[in-house]
C-alpha cells in the first residue's frame, strides 16, 4: 500500500524528464501503468474471503505521526475508485488533451493527486491522514488552475483552495482534539475508545471541527459553491478529482467515524439535514444551469448529499445504500463528464441552449449519455444501477426513528427525499433530451460535430458497462465487496441482498414512481415554472455572499491597516507608550508591586537638590525653547548637571566619560543642526498637547514609581562585594570600575567598541554616498 | 567548560573586521567571505554535535567563574538557532553579490553583515543580561548599517522610525536591567531567575518582568508594538531584507522565550494570561496587514508579525507541547521568512515592480523561481508535509489540551488568511497569460535560484524529516520549564 | 536622596518622551538623548547612593560604592554616544534628501 502511495509521487518527479519524448509519445501512456498495475493489486484483495491488514512505516515516531497504513472494505473501495477511474481517466485525456499542452504539468498534478487521495484513504494514523487531505486541496487547486491564463480558473482555483483549506484546518483542530481525548493517533484505536470520546467534554467541538472538515470537501450546503467553479480545470479532471473521488473523501471521512460519531443523536440530525439539503437545493439548482459540466457540478453536489444524507441515517440498511451508491456514482457520474468532454471537444461547446438533436450524428455517445443519465435519475429499469441506490435510499428514509427534534426530521425526510429525487429526474433529462434530441442548431456550433475518436470513447463505454453489469447482478458485487464496505462503516456484519422487484405494494416503488411522474410533468411544461428561480435564489446567491467576504476580507484590511500604519512615528511612539503603560500599570495593580515607602535611603544634601533642580529646569526648557542652539546647549547643562551628580556620588570614571562624551554630543549636535532648519513654533491643538502631555508625564510617573519600587525592594545582597574583595587580588588593579570593565566584564568592552566601530562606517558610508549624490545633482 | 562557545561570535567578528580592511578589493572579499561563512556553519554544526553528544557548554569568558563574569552558555536552544543563523547566513552571503550593486558592496556590506551575525549569535549565546543588551546593540547598529546601506529616499526615512524606536526600547531595556539589578543584586540571568524563584516573583518582580517583555516585544514585533517592522523592512536591498526577517525579530522572541521560562515563570496567570490574548491579537492584525497590501515585499513582511504571534501563543500558553511548538515554529521561520524574502526580493528584481497588480505570468518565465514560491508559501501556511506543519500542529495541541478554543480558532483561520496572502501573490504575479513582450533575465534568475533553493531545501527537510529534529526540540522545551536544569548548570559548575 | 533622583530620572524620561512626541527632527534627537541621560541616572541610583567611597580600592578603606552599575553606566554611555552620532547623521541626510526635518512629512504612503 504504502507502494500504492509513493508509486505515483516518484513518477511524478521523472515527469519533466519524459519530455524529450513529449512529441513522439503522449505522457499520458506513460502514466497509465501506474493507477492500472494498482487497481489489479487491489482487485486481488476482493473477494468474500476479504479481511482487514495494516502495515506501519514510521515517519516522526516521536510525534506519533507515521504512515500507518490500514486497508479495510472502506478504504479497498476507495482505493479501487481511485486507481480504477484513475486508470480511464488518464486514458481518456490521453486523446482529451492535445500533445501542445503542457502535459508534464498535468500529470505531475495527477500523479500527486493520486497519491494524496491513496494516502488519505489508507492511512490510520490521523496526522497523515491530514497531510493527505491537504494535499488533495493543493493538487486540485493546481489542477483548476491548469488553464490558469483563463480568469475563471484563477478564480475557481482560489475559492476551492480557501474553502477546502479552511475545512482541512478545522479537521486538523477535530483530529487534534480526538487524539488529545484518546492519547492515540490510530483511528482504530480510537473506535476502542468510543465511550471516551462520546463523553468527552470536547466532544461538541470534535464534532463540530470535523463535520466542517467533511462538509466543505464534500460540497455539502453551504460550502459547495467552490464545486461549480472548479468546472473550470480540463474534464478528466473533472471527472476524476470532482466527481469521483476528492469530493468523496468528505464522504469517507463521516463514513470512518461513523461507528463513533453515530452514537451521538446530534449525527444524525446534523449529518442528514446537512445532506438531504444538499441533495434538494443542489438538483434543484443544477435545472437552472446552462453550461453542461455546471449541471452535472450541481448534480455531483446533490448526489453528495444523498450518500451524505444516508450516512446520516446510519441505519444498517441506510449504511449498506450509502457504499453502494458511492460505487454507482462514480460508474454513471463518470461516464457522463467523459461525454460532456466529449461534446466539448467535438462541438466547441458545453452551452446547452446551442446545443441539440445531436443524437444523429453522435450515436455512440448519445447511447453511453441515455445509460448515464437515467441510471442517475433513478428511472426503474432493472439494468440501472442508479435505480437500485434510490430504492435503497427511499426504504431507509422510511426507517428512521428518533426522540425530538431526531423525530420531526424523520417525518420530513421522505419528503425531501421525494422532491429532490424529482429534480434529479427533471435534471438527468433535461440535460439528455437538451443535448440529444431536439433542434439541431448547426449556426450556433463553433465547429461541426460528429462522433468522438475510439479513444476517447473506451473510458465511457467502460463506466456505462459497470453500470448496467452492476444493475443487471448487484449480487457479484455485494458479496465480493459492498457487503464487506458496509461492515466496515457501520462495525458489524451487513447482510443486505438487493432485488429489482418488490412487488407493487413497496412504498419506495410508489415514491420512484411519483418521481418519475411528477418529474416527466415538470419537465414537459419546464418554460412554465422556471421562472421560480428568479425569486430563490433570486439576488441572494451563496457565491455573492463568498464574493462579497473575500472582497470585504481585503477592503476591510486596507481600511484597518492604513488607519494605524499611517506613517507617523508620532503615532507609533504613542500607541507603543500606551500599550506599554496599560500593561505596566495593569500588572502593578494586580500583583501588589507598589512598594513606595522609602527604605534604606540616604538623606538630602543641598548641593545635589542644587543640581537636581537644575536638571529639572533644563530638561523643562528643551521643551519650551524655540532657539535651536539654546536647546542644544541646554541639552548640554542636562548632561553636565549629570556628570556633577557622578561626581558627587562617588564615580569619578563615570563622571569624567560623560564630561568628554557630553561635549563631542553638543558639538556633533551644533555641527548637524547648523544645517537643518531653526526650531519652529509648534501649531499644535490643546488636545495634541493635552494628550502627548499626559503620555509623557504618565510614563516619567510610571518608570519613577517601578524604580522607587524596585529600589525599596532589595531583597539580595548584590554580587558587587565579589568584585571589590577579588579587583586587586585576581584583577590586578585598584579601580574596581576598571577591572570590571576590561576583565570581569570584559566582552561587553569588546562589543562596545565593536558598536562604535560599526557606527563609525555607517556614519562613513551615508557621508560617501551623499557626496555621490551631490556630484550627480 | 569549553572555550567553544566563544566561537559562533569570534568567527564572524573576526571576518567582519577583516573585511572592513580590504573592502575595495570585492572579488576577494567575496571570496573570503563565502568561505567564511561556509566555514562558521560547519563549525556551529560541530559545536551543535558536541552539546547534544555531551550536554550545554558554559564558557566563563576571562575565567571569572559565574555569576561575577560574563557567561556564555551554549545549550541545544541556543546552539539550534545558531546553527539556523548560520544557515541564512550562508544563504545569503552567496545571495548578496547577485542582488546587491559592486559599489553597495564594497562600502562595507560584508563587515556589517558578519557583525549582524556576530550580534545575533551573541545574543542566543549569552547567559547574561546586561551583556545581551550589549549584543542587541551590536546587532541592531549593524541592521542600521545595512539598512541606510544606499541612501535612497525612503530608505533613510523608514531608518529614521525604525532607528528612533529601537533606540527607546534599547533605553527602556537598560533602565529594567537596573531595576532587575536593585531587586536581586546580579545581572547573571541563571543567577536570576535562582533568586526570583527563592521570593517567588513577588512585589514589583513581575512589573519589573512586564517591562522586560514590552522591550522584547517590541524588538520581536508583538501587537501592538510592530508599527516599525513592515515598511522598514522592505526598505532595504532583498538581502538585507531577509536577514532582518529571519534573524531580527526571533531574537526578541527568544529573549522573550528565555526569560519568561526561566525567570519569570510564578505569576503564569497574570503575565502568561496577557501573552496569550497579546497572541492572538498579534496574529489577526499582521495577517490583516499582510491581505492590505498590493506590495509583494510588504506582503512577506506583515507576515512576520502572525508568525511572531503564533509562538507568543506556544510561550503563553506555557506547557511541554506548546513550547516545543515555539521552538519548532522559530526554526521554521527563520528560514523560511530567510527564503521568501529573498524571493520576493527576486522577483521584485525579475519583474521589475514589486507592485502585484503589475505583474502577470512569471510563471511562463521564471518557472523555478515560480515553484520555490508556491512551496515557501505553503510552507509558512503551515501546510504539511512542510516544515510549518510541525510547529502548526503542536501549537495548536498546546492550545487544546489547555481549553483555549477562542485562541486555537484564531490561530487555525489565521493560517488560512496568511495562505490566501500568500496564494495571492502566486495566482496574480505566477499565473496567467505568457507576456511575450516580457523579457526575461534567466540569467539573473539562475543566481539566485541556488541560494533560496538552499533554503526551501532546509524548511522541507524540517518538515519530512521532522523527526531528526523534533526530539531534540522536545529536549528542549523539557528543560525550558524545568529552568533548575539551566541554573544548576550555569551556577554550579 | 534616591527617591528623588528617580524622581528626575523620571522627569528626564517625561520630558525626553514629550520631546519623542513632537514633528520636529532635532527636538526628538534631543528626546531621546534626555531618555537616554534617564536612563543611566535610573542605573546608578539602583545601586545605592553615596554608601562608602569611590570603587578605588585603598589600603585600609572597607566601605566602597557598587562598582557594577558605573561599570554597566560606562558601557551603556558609550553605547549610547555610538547610536546618538549615527542618529544626527542620519537624521541629517533624512532631512537633507527629503527636504524636511518634519516627521508629519516624513510618512510616506502605501506600495512604494
Amino acid at each position: 500500500m504504502l507502494t500504492a502511495i509513493f508509486l505515483p509521487l516518484i513518477l511524478a518527479c521523472f515527469i519533466p524528464f519524459l519530455s524529450k519524448w513529449k512529441d513522439s509519445i503522449h505522457t499520458g501512456w506513460f502514466v497509465l501503468p501506474i493507477p492500472f498495475s494498482i487497481f489489479v493489486y487491489l482487485i486481488t484483495q476482493v473477494g468474500t474471503q476479504f479481511s482487514p491488514f495494516e502495515r506501519s512505516y514510521s515517519w516522526i515516531p516521536s510525534l506519533q505521526i507515521n504512515f500507518d497504513l490500514y486497508l479495510d472494505g472502506l478504504s479497498l473501495l476507495f482505493g479501487l475508485l481511485i486507481s480504477g477511474i484513475g486508470s480511464l481517466v488518464v486514458l481518456y485525456s490521453v486523446y482529451y488533451l492535445h500533445k501542445s499542452e503542457q502535459l508534464g504539468h498535468f500529470y505531475v498534478y495527477l500523479l500527486m493527486f493520486m497519491a494524496a487521495m491513496f494516502g488519505v484513504v489508507f492511512s490510520d494514523n490521523v496526522f497523515a491522514l491530514y497531510t493527505f487531505w491537504e494535499l488533495t486541496s493543493l493538487s486540485s487547486f493546481l489542477l483548476i488552475g491548469y488553464w490558469n491564463h483563463r480568469k475563471g480558473s484563477r478564480y475557481g482555483a482560489l475559492k476551492s483552495m480557501l474553502i477546502t483549506v479552511f475545512g482541512g484546518l478545522s479537521l486538523l483542530g477535530g483530529l487534534l482534539l480526538l487524539t488529545i481525548v484518546t492519547d492515540t493517533t490510530s483511528i482504530q484505536a480510537m473506535m476502542d475508545q468510543k465511550e471516551t470520546i462520546i463523553n468527552s467534554p470536547q466532544f461538541g467541538w470534535i464534532l463540530g471541527f470535523i463535520f466542517l472538515g467533511a462538509f466543505t470537501k464534500s460540497a455539502q450546503f453551504p460550502f459547495h459553491i467552490w464545486l461549480p467553479d472548479a468546472m473550470e480545470a480540463p474534464t478528466p479532471v473533472s471527472a476524476y478529482l470532482h466527481s469521483a473521488t476528492m469530493v468523496k473523501a468528505g464522504i469517507f471521512l463521516i463514513a470512518r467515524f461513523l461507528p463513533i460519531f453515530s452514537l451521538s443523536e446530534w449525527f444524525f440530525i446534523i449529518v442528514s439535514t446537512v445532506g438531504i439539503v444538499t441533495l434538494c437545493w443542489g438538483s434543484y439548482m443544477a435545472v437552472r444551469q446552462t453550461d453542461l459540466k455546471g449541471i452535472l457540478a450541481f448534480s455531483t453536489i446533490s448526489q453528495l448529499g444523498m450518500i451524505m444524507a444516508m450516512l446520516g441515517f446510519g441505519t444498517k440498511i441506510a449504511v449498506f445504500a450509502a457504499v453502494f451508491h458511492i460505487l454507482n456514482h462514480a460508474t454513471f457520474k463518470g461516464s457522463l463528464f467523459m461525454v460532456a468532454g466529449i461534446i466539448d471537444h467535438e462541438t466547441g461547446t458545453r452551452d446547452i441552449r446551442k446545443l441539440g438533436g445531436l443524437m444523429t450524428l453522435m450515436p455512440i455517445t448519445a447511447t453511453l449519455a441515455v445509460f448515464g443519465t437515467f441510471s442517475m435519475a433513478g428511472v426503474p429499469l432493472p439494468f440501472l444501477n442508479g435505480f437500485y441506490s434510490k430504492e435503497l435510499f427511499f426504504d431507509a428514509s422510511l426507517h428512521l426513528k428518533g426522540e425530538g427534534l431526531a423525530q420531526t426530521l424523520a417525518a420530513i425526510i421522505p419528503y425531501l427525499a421525494v422532491f429532490g429525487s424529482i429534480f434529479t429526474f427533471v435534471y438527468s433529462m433535461y440535460l439528455f433530451f437538451g443535448t440529444f434530441r431536439g433542434e439541431y442548431k448547426e449556426k450556433e456550433l463553433p465547429q461541426k460535430p460528429h462522433e468522438a475518436p475510439i479513444g476517447m470513447l473506451i473510458s465511457p463505454i467502460i463506466l456505462v458497462l459497470l453500470v448496467i453489469t452492476i444493475g443487471l447482478i448487484p449480487e457479484l458485487f455485494n458479496s465480493a465487496l459492498i457487503d464487506h464496505v458496509a461492515e466496515a462503516v457501520k462495525g458489524e456484519p451487513m447482510e443486505k441482498h438487493i432485488k429489482f422487484w418488490h412487488g407493487w405494494d413497496g412504498t419506495p416503488l410508489h415514491m420512484s414512481l411519483i418521481v418519475v411522474a411528477l418529474g416527466a410533468l415538470l419537465v414537459s411544461f419546464r418554460s412554465y415554472w422556471s421562472g421560480v428561480y428568479k425569486a430563490v435564489p433570486g439576488a441572494l446567491s451563496l457565491n455573492k455572499a463568498y464574493d462579497w467576504l473575500v472582497d470585504r476580507t481585503e477592503k476591510y484590511s486596507s481600511t484597518i491597516t492604513n488607519g494605524y500604519m499611517n506613517g507617523s512615528l508620532r503615532r507609533y511612539v504613542r500607541l507603543l507608550l500606551i500599550a506599554i503603560l496599560l500593561g505596566t500599570i495593569g500588572t502593578m495593580l494586580l500583583t501588589n508591586g507598589l512598594a513606595l515607602n522609602p527604605t534604606d535611603v540616604e538623606d538630602v544634601t543641598f548641593p545635589e537638590m542644587l543640581v537636581v533642580i537644575m536638571m529639572v529646569l533644563a530638561a523643562l526648557a528643551t521643551i519650551f525653547t524655540n532657539n535651536r542652539i539654546a536647546a542644544i546647549l541646554i541639552l548640554g547643562v542636562v548632561g553636565y548637571g549629570l556628570a556633577i551628580l557622578f561626581v558627587l556620588y562617588r564615580a569619578p570614571d563615570l563622571a569624567l566619560t560623560q564630561l568628554i562624551i557630553e561635549t563631542v554630543t553638543v558639538a556633533l549636535f551644533l555641527l548637524v543642526f547648523m544645517h537643518l532648519p531653526e526650531l519652529r513654533k509648534r501649531h499644535e491643538s490643546a488636545g495634541t498637547i493635552l494628550i502627548n502631555a499626559s503620555i509623557a508625564i504618565l510614563f516619567g510617573a510610571m518608570m519613577t514609581i517601578v524604580g522607587i519600587s524596585s529600589y525599596n525592594s532589595k531583597w539580595f545582597e548584590p554580587i558587587s562585594d565579589y568584585f571589590l574583595e577579588t579587583s586587586v587580588k585576581l584583577g590586578g588593579g585598584h579601580n574596581v570600575v576598571n577591572v570590571i570593565l576590561v576583565d570581569m566584564r570584559g566582552l561587553d568592552t569588546l562589543f562596545e567598541i565593536t558598536v562604535l566601530g560599526i557606527a563609525a562606517l555607517a556614519i562613513f558610508n551615508m557621508i560617501k554616498l551623499r557626496r555621490k549624490k551631490g556630484a550627480k545633482e | 567548560m569549553s572555550n567553544l562557545a566563544v566561537l559562533p561570535i569570534l568567527l564572524p567578528l573576526l571576518a567582519g573586521i577583516i573585511v572592513a580592511f580590504f573592502n575595495t578589493k570585492l572579488t576577494a572579499v567575496r571570496l573570503f567571505s563565502r568561505v567564511v561563512a561556509i566555514l562558521n556553519l560547519i563549525v556551529v554544526s560541530y559545536i551543535g554535535w558536541d552539546v547534544y553528544q555531551n550536554g550545554t557548554i558554559i564558557l566563563e569568558t576571562g575565567g571569572w567563574k559565574a555569576p561575577y563574569g560574563i557567561v556564555l552558555v551554549g545549550d541545544m536552544l541556543a546552539m539550534l538557532l545558531v546553527i539556523t543563523t548560520n544557515i541564512i547566513a550562508v544563504a545569503c552571503v552567496f545571495f548578496a553579490s547577485k542582488s546587491l550593486s559592486d559599489k553597495k558592496e564594497s562600502y562595507y556590506f560584508y563587515t556589517f553583515f558578519f557583525l549582524l551575525i556576530t550580534g545575533v549569535s551573541g545574543a542566543f549565546l549569552t547567559g547574561d543580561l546586561f551583556n545581551l543588551f550589549v549584543f542587541f546593540e551590536v546587532l541592531l547598529m549593524a541592521s542600521y548599517g545595512l539598512i541606510v546601506l544606499g541612501g535612497e529616499k525612503v530608505q533613510l526615512r523608514e531608518s529614521l522610525k525604525y532607528v528612533l524606536l529601537n533606540l527607546f526600547s534599547s533605553m527602556l531595556f537598560v533602565t529594567v536591567i537596573s531595576f532587575l539589578y536593585s531587586v536581586v543584586g546580579t545581572v547573571n540571568m541563571a543567577q536570576v531567575a535562582e533568586r526570583v524563584q527563592e521570593v517567588e516573583q513577588k512585589g514589583i518582580l513581575t512589573t519589573i518582568g512586564i517591562l522586560l517583555f514590552f522591550v522584547f516585544a517590541t524588538k520581536a514585533a508583538v501587537f501592538p508594538l510592530y508599527y516599525w517592522l513592515p515598511k522598514s523592512y522592505i526598505v532595504p536591498n532583498p538581502v538585507v531584507s531577509a536577514l532582518f526577517g529571519a534573524l531580527l525579530t526571533k531574537v526578541g522572541i527568544y529573549s522573550i522565550l528565555r526569560t519568561f521560562t526561566i525567570i519569570f515563570h510564578h505569576e503564569v496567570d497574570i503575565t502568561h494570561q496577557l501573552f496569550l490574548w497579546l497572541a492572538a491579537l498579534t496574529m489577526l492584525f499582521g495577517v490583516i496587514g499582510a491581505l492590505s497590501t498590493h506590495n509583494i515585499k510588504l506582503i512577506v513582511a506583515y507576515n512576520i508579525i502572525p508568525a511572531v504571534g503564533f509562538m507568543l501563543m506556544g510561550i503563553a500558553l506555557f506547557t511541554e507541547t506548546s513550547v516545543a511548538g515555539t521552538v519548532y515554529y522559530l526554526i521554521h521561520d527563520m528560514i523560511v521568512k530567510g527564503a521568501l524574502f529573498l524571493l520576493v526580493g527576486a522577483i521584485a528584481i525579475l519583474a521589475g515592480t514589486s507592485d502585484l497588480r503589475k505583474m502577470n505570468g512569471l510563471i511562463h518565465h521564471y518557472p523555478v523561481i515560480g515553484w520555490l514560491f508556491f512551496i515557501a508559501s505553503i510552507t509558512l501556511a503551515g501546510i504539511p508535509p512542510f516544515s510549518g506543519f510541525i510547529g502548526k500542529i503542536l501549537l495548536m495541541q498546546g492550545g487544546l489540551e489547555e481549553d483555549q478554543y477562542a485562541v486555537v480558532i484564531i490561530g487555525l483561520l489565521t493560517s488560512l488568511l496568511i495562505l490566501f496572502s500568500m496564494i495571492r501573490i502566486f495566482i496574480q504575479g505566477f499565473w496567467g497569460e505568457k507576456d511575450e513582450t516580457f523579457t526575461p533575465n534567466k540569467k539573473g534568475a539562475r543566481g539566485f535560484t541556488w541560494p533560496i533553493a538552499f533554503l526551501v531545501f532546509f524548511s522541507i527537510y524540517l518538515g519530512a524529516g521532522a523527526e531528526t529534529v523534533y526530539p531534540i526540540v522536545e529536549e528542549i522545551s523539557k528543560s525550558l520549564l524545568d529552568p533548575t536544569q539551566y541554573i544548576e548548570s550555569v551556577l554550579k559548575e | 536622596m534616591e527617591m528623588i533622583t528617580s524622581l528626575l530620572a523620571g522627569i528626564l524620561f517625561a520630558t525626553g518622551i514629550y520631546n519623542l512626541l513632537q514633528k520636529q527632527l532635532l527636538r526628538i534627537v534631543i528626546g531621546t538623548a534626555l531618555i537616554s541621560h534617564g536612563a543611566h541616572l535610573f542605573i546608578l541610583t539602583m545601586g545605592k547612593l553615596k554608601r562608602g567611597n569611590p570603587p578605588i580600592i585603598v589600603e585600609g578603606v572597607e566601605n566602597y560604592v557598587d562598582p557594577l552599575p558605573q561599570a554597566l553606566i560606562l558601557t551603556s554611555i558609550v553605547i549610547s554616544f555610538g547610536v546618538t552620532s549615527f542618529l544626527l547623521v542620519l537624521a541629517y541626510r533624512a532631512a537633507k534628501t527629503n527636504d524636511t526635518d518634519n516627521m508629519d512629512e516624513l510618512r510616506g504612503n502605501e506600495n512604494e
